[in-house]
């Protein structure tokens, strides 16, 4: 533990140190991930599949604030979708205006929620982002993975229904409209994941926020367990073709991250928690103090065998 | 000879006046009417475009339909239908907008106001 507290010590200052290289470079990883993840599921406009296009846009990108990623990653999207379906733009397109119009202006702190579900769906721990926000965040931030979820959902309909949408080519230009939003509002996959998304947000916050010992710990492992149950209640309720294995080790392994998240963000002793009681000439206070844990970086010394004395004589008798 | 409380004043004010300080500036830059007002204004504006936006899809979903159906309806209770489902659209984002800036512009104003607190702290140790 204590070589762990040492690394995560030596972390911290390596990063304060070289903030300015560490954090356009975090960047610049962050918009390549997205850039060609989306490429590589939807690469239907090939002049922007390209990783040289991918590799200009990131580098822009570690530049620019952090909300520019998620502006590229959906005109990414948007150019991808032009360049195979019309109507498909247009729907999408329309999802990502009313997101942005009616929710995401009002916290843009919250932005990169919205792009970081899509990437954590396609690695396949979608899980960790509740648990994150929860551990981090606010209740609101369920509102922000909510656009998340339903921006990857409405990604995910068209990259399942490729073929469907292309055999439709003779059909009427609404008839494919009404195909594609028809799909998009009856997802319920779509309506359970967004409600156990936003019900582990909600219980995260609420239990990390008590006054108990190990509580991050509690609300993590509950906020996990909540998940999988919504999940798998929603499957049982509207038969949904929830995965059973990849929902259980997708939350272990967001379990895992959470807690790495947790040692970085809340890393308290409780062995050594205080309770004091005084008062005031208006209050009684009831105070419960929990050190945190930390060390100080061991220092090197080096040991220098021969003196100064004698590494000066030694200088002066091969001067002379 | 440097004064480290001095010093360790002015660091935390540069911080706050590069971060969080910046946005509440501006903020605090306008008196509470004129900010609350000007961004529900910007609000009501973002859910009319929004409105707008799903009443044409709305529409288009069954285009056919409603052209057909465009000369039987009556039109002036469907323009009353729609214009009362775009005020209670827009009324109720005008509240939430309301209430998130409100408390948006107390919570600046209050951060302000620790701001200025701490710079007549520098002021007063200059003078001592």
């Amino acid at each position: 533990m204590t070589s762990l507290l040492v690394a995560k010590q030596i972390l911290m200052t390596l990063y304060s140190k070289y903030e300015v290289y560490i954090t356009p470079l975090l960047k610049f990883l962050l918009a390549l991930i997205s850039l060609l993840l989306i490429n590589s599921h939807m690469g239907y406009m090939e002049s922007i599949d390209r990783t040289t296009v991918v590799l200009i846009v990131s580098l822009m990108c570690s530049f620019m604030p952090m909300n520019f990623i998620v502006v590229m990653a959906a005109l990414f999207t948007m150019l991808h979708l032009y360049a195979f379906n019309l109507e498909c733009t247009i729907v999408v397109g329309a999802g990502f205006l009313l997101m942005f119009l009616l929710y995401l202006r009002f916290s843009p702190k919250d932005t990169l929620v919205v792009l970081l579900i899509p990437v954590c769906f396609l690695l396949r721990i979608p899980y960790v982002v509740p648990l994150a926000m929860g551990l981090v965040g606010t209740p609101v931030s369920a509102v922000s993975i909510t656009c998340g979820v339903i921006a990857y959902y409405m990604l995910h309909f068209v990259t399942q229904n490729v073929s469907t949408i292309l055999a439709m080519a003779d059909e009427e230009m609404t008839a494919r409209f009404k195909f594609i939003v028809d799909g998009l509002l009856n997802n319920r996959q779509m309506v359970i994941t967004i409600a156990a998304f936003a019900v582990t947000v909600i219980l995260v916050y609420l239990i990390r926020r008590m006054s108990i010992d190990y509580a991050w710990t509690i609300a993590m492992a509950a906020g996990a367990v909540v998940n999988i149950t919504v999940l798998l209640v929603g499957d049982l309720m509207f038969d949904t073709n929830v995965a059973l294995l990849e929902v259980v080790l997708g939350n272990i392994l967001s379990l895992f991250i959470a807690v790495v998240l947790q040692f970085f963000v809340f890393n308290v002793d409780y062995s050594r928690t205080e309770k004091v009681q005084f008062e005031d000439d208006e209050y009684y206070y009831y105070v419960k103090a929990v050190p945190k844990i930390s060390v100080s970086k061991p220092e090197k010394k080096v040991k220098q065998i021969n003196s100064q004395k004698n590494k000066a004589a030694s200088r002066n008798r091969y001067t002379h | 000879m440097l004064n480290k409380e001095r010093i360790i004043l002015m660091t935390k004010m540069a911080s706050y006046e590069v971060n969080e300080g910046k946005r509440n500036v501006a903020i605090g830059s306008y008196f509470r009417g004129d900010y609350i007002g000007w961004q529900v204004l910007k609000s009501i504006i973002s859910a009319t475009i929004a409105f707008v936006v799903v009443f044409g899809m709305y529409i288009y979903y069954d285009f056919e339909v409603f052209m057909m159906d465009i000369y039987k309806m009556d039109l002036i209770e469907f323009a009353r239908h729609i214009l009362f489902m775009y005020l209670w659209t827009v009324g109720i984002y005008a509240v939430v907008s309301y209430v998130v800036y409100t408390m948006r512009y107390m919570r600046a104003v209050k951060s302000l106001n620790l701001y200025y607190m701490n710079l007549r702290k520098l002021a007063a140790m200059y003078k001592a």
